[in-house]
């Protein structure tokens, strides 16, 4: 079981990285690049608020998920991983 | 919406105490409207005087929408400024009290009306400093709809009591922009869920801006409204309003701006076309209402 979930998880943060690349507005990098513990916003990946509002239409169009617990907010966007595992949490139920 | 996830308090200085307000107060109860705005001249020109801040903030729009006034004139321009504004306080404050009638008429209400029919979807209602935001927002008590104003919570106490912000109306709620990510995630969701999301587009506040023409010079505002439209497939709809007599007002919600992205690249670049018919309209509004430009930022500033 423990081994199915790092599987699902390693192809959400795959999949996750792809679209941040084709979709915000990231200069030279490329998917494989972008560490998982990586921070998004500000300091990391350096992501402002434009590229917030492009993350929360990708987990609603690619993955039907919505963020409506804001005070779950900074845990979920902080970094691939913790995206990766929201999705993966919620996508369950 | 800011650039860092840190927390940042939005500076914002001071001005105005429990005392003035209550001096404010007393004038309007017992001399009507015309009592109250001839202490203005006197606390006006304590600003022009002292207030150096105030003054230099002003005449970055001064300088751009009077070109040519020289140290006198464009302090003139900065007083009569300051008088305006403090008008459409101390009308506000009336309007709250009761006491005082207005006549305030509403354009373009009927376009409105299609878009708040549509009550899966919501939309931007995008607002700027200028005329007289709060009553333009108590006017549209008749949309019957929550209106999430993204504004900081007013921390100074003495305006917070004397103007309601957050407290008259059940219907009106905030989202602060100190929270995380600006606040932008809160705004799409409630968006999403057929609400109206009110944001100052005028202001950066910190938020990521991109450079447009204003007042024929290179300006910046912020496109997070924008981009929170386009998103979510919505309009922005611009709220105007401002003071024509004593008594009257004009709120404008004519202009309604469609957002959209025709691709996936280059999104901030798409979305400057849309920031400068936003700046054009107010543009507009700068020519034809001159003193009820209330930025007391410059805006032409990029940083």
């Amino acid at each position: 079981m423990a081994e199915n979930k790092e599987e699902q998880l390693k192809a959400i943060r795959k999949k996750l990285k792809e679209l941040l690349v084709s979709h915000l507005s990231l200069e030279d990098v490329v998917p494989e690049k972008i560490k998982d513990d990586e921070i998004l916003f500000g300091e990391g990946l350096g992501l402002d608020s434009l590229d917030a509002v492009e993350i929360v239409v990708l987990l609603q169009r690619n993955f039907g998920l919505e963020v409506k617990d804001m005070s779950q907010g900074r845990k979920i966007f902080y970094s691939v991983d913790t995206l990766a595992n929201y999705i993966y949490d919620n996508q369950k139920k | 919406m800011p650039n860092s996830s840190s927390d940042k308090k939005i500076a914002a200085q001071k001005r105005g105490n429990r005392l003035g307000f209550w001096f404010f107060e007393t004038l309007l109860k017992f001399f009507g409207l015309r009592g109250a705005y001839a202490l203005l001249y006197l606390v006006c020109l304590h600003y022009l005087l002292f207030d150096r801040k105030a003054v230099a903030n002003a005449l970055a729009y001064v300088k751009r929408r009077f070109p040519g006034a020289g140290f006198f004139k464009s302090r003139l321009e900065v007083y009569r400024l300051f008088i305006s504004q403090g008008k459409q306080l101390i009308d506000r404050f009336a309007m709250i009290s009761g006491k005082t009638k207005f006549d305030i008429q509403l354009k373009g209400y009927e376009q409105l009306k299609n878009l708040l029919e549509a009550k899966d979807k919501g939309f931007v209602l995008l607002t700027a400093h200028v005329g007289n935001w709060q009553i333009a927002l108590t006017t549209l008590k008749k949309m019957a709809k929550p209106v999430y104003l993204v504004m900081r919570q007013e921390d100074n106490a003495a305006v917070k009591e004397s103007l309601h912000i957050d407290t008259q109306d059940t219907l009106i709620r905030i989202i602060s922009p100190e929270g995380y990510l600006g606040g932008v995630v809160e705004a799409m969701q409630v968006l999403k869920e057929g609400n109206i999301v009110s944001i100052m587009g005028d202001r950066k506040y910190g938020f990521p801006a991109v450079e447009i023409a204003f007042l024929k010079d290179k300006a910046y505002f912020p496109f997070g409204a924008f981009s929170i439209a386009a998103s979510n497939n919505c309009p922005v709809v611009v709220l105007l309003s401002a003071k024509l007599g004593q008594n009257k007002y004009v709120v404008d919600v004519s202009n309604i701006i469609y957002p959209r992205y025709n691709s996936s690249k280059e999104k901030r670049e798409q979305l400057k076309v849309y920031v400068q018919e936003f700046a054009d309209i107010l543009d507009k509004y700068a020519q034809t209402y001159p003193y009820q430009c209330f930025l007391f930022h410059d805006v032409w500033n990029p940083d």
